[in-house]
């Protein structure tokens, strides 16, 4: 059953279509989670949560803005952030994170769709890469990363959006 | 006619408004513009997209064991506090938009009852299992009854579900052999033992007994209702070791379900 029946199902109360969609994305909320947060308790709360948000915004959900799987991990970066910006005693080097989801040693677990997106980031200038995914994955705002890298406002800035542009035109490629 | 230096003006705020890190003036300044340039709202739209694509970076992780159930759980105690839901009076009230998430796993309460019974009918079981792995030690007693009779059906697709974790389940039989509930087994961090008895079980109270070679463990007692209802614990015992699980009602009846096979 495909992921926008999984959540019609949902949206109408389904809890056999709720289960099977925990039991299929599960892996890749908590594996999202634990990158963002760090401790596997704190991660498990937070893939927790996301899943209720998807129950409760289900039948918000449009197919035709974003996939099934990115929006649910878009919600379970949402709610990690929230908790890194309260929890004070989950401390996280977002840095150096960032450096360990594009380096290889991570392929083995990697998500299927993931190849694509992967490699462009590899393909950017180490900083830029740096600069999204400091942004994305962790919500850092461009003052954050600037303070964080030790780099200008500006640069800061430039970095998130040179490096998104960039992607996009490498993944438009890929598309062929 | 949007006058193209403000769309470079918003260029920077636009990308991070896409990567979901903007601050809140930003977003309200690029917010502002997007309302009258349908070229940035293009602009954004591909920018999120290729942003949300990111995230698939993350490599994936097996959440710990339960993770499943505890989901479950959670929607189920969410499901029961909706105003068409009856309610129980022990339940605790969830927050729409909690401010702190509650521990993993945590156990809702120590009486859940009872869930809106068609949608939830499923959910039980496996609500059950969550709320008993996350109790802490053994002699903790979770109890549940409901008035849908094919509550206790449930427990194939429990299996099916929970993709073999759950170690067994089994019917529970009167003395003509007529099955009229079933029992679930976990073995596990702390291991339990779950029972669900139909409407056609009699209405009383019963002891939930674990039988081991070593002899007999009370482990759970409820009551059970015309509807049925359901109960269990944790246990210290090896889930492989007990060779039958027997529901004692006070009025003399005795349910069985042998394990030994």
């Amino acid at each position: 059953m495909s992921d926008e029946a999984l959540l019609a199902g949902m949206a109408a109360g389904d809890a056999d279509a709720m289960a099977a969609f925990v039991r299929r994305h599960q892996g890749r909320v908590y594996g999202l989670a634990l990158s963002v947060v760090g401790v596997p308790a704190v991660a498990e709360e937070v893939a927790q949560e996301a899943f209720v948000r998807a129950w409760r915004h289900a039948g918000n959900y449009d197919a035709r803005r974003a996939q099934a799987s990115t929006w649910l991990l878009t919600i379970t970066r949402n709610v990690a952030i929230d908790v890194l910006r309260v929890r004070r005693d989950v401390v996280v080097e977002p840095a150096v994170v960032a450096e360990m989801l594009i380096s290889t040693t991570n392929d083995s677990d990697r998500v299927a769709d993931s190849d694509r997106i992967t490699t462009a980031l590899r393909a950017l200038p180490r900083e830029q890469a740096t600069a999204v995914l400091l942004s994305v994955h962790f919500g850092l705002t461009a003052r954050e990363i600037g303070e964080h890298q030790q780099i200008p406002l500006g640069t800061a800035k430039t970095r998130i959006r040179t490096g998104l542009a960039r992607l996009r035109a490498m993944l438009e490629v890929s598309h062929g | 006619m949007v006058d193209p230096t403000r769309c470079g003006e918003v260029a920077d705020a636009l990308a991070e408004v896409a990567t979901g890190a903007a601050s809140g003036p930003d977003r309200a300044r690029v917010l502002a513009h997007l309302a009258d340039c349908p070229d940035c709202r293009r602009e954004l739209e591909e920018l999120t997209r290729v942003a949300d694509e990111v995230l698939l970076v993350a490599p994936e992780h097996d959440p710990p064991a339960g993770f499943e159930g505890a989901v479950l759980a959670r929607i189920a105690a969410l499901t029961a506090d909706e105003p068409e839901a009856p309610r129980a009076a022990e339940h605790p009230s969830e927050p729409d938009e909690p401010a702190d998430l509650p521990p993993a796993a945590e156990p809702p309460d120590a009486v859940v009852t009872p869930l809106r019974p068609n949608r939830w009918r499923r959910v039980l079981p496996y609500a059950a299992a969550a709320v008993i792995a996350g109790l802490g030690g053994a002699g903790v007693v979770w109890q549940a009854t409901s008035d849908d009779r094919d509550l206790a059906a449930g427990y194939r697709e429990t299996l099916d579900v929970a993709n073999g974790r759950y170690f067994h389940a089994a019917p529970l039989l009167d003395d003509a052999g007529t099955q009229v509930g079933h029992v679930f087994l976990y073995q596990g961090e702390p291991s339990w033992v779950f029972t669900v008895l139909g409407d056609t079980a009699a209405p009383g109270t019963y002891e939930v007994s674990v039988v081991t070679e070593d002899g007999a463990q009370t482990i759970a007692d409820y009551e059970v209702g015309s509807a049925g209802g359901g109960a269990g614990g944790t246990v210290d015992t090896n889930i492989y070791e007990i060779e039958r699980v027997d529901l004692i009602g006070s009025d003399g009846v005795t349910y069985t379900a042998e394990l030994s096979s």
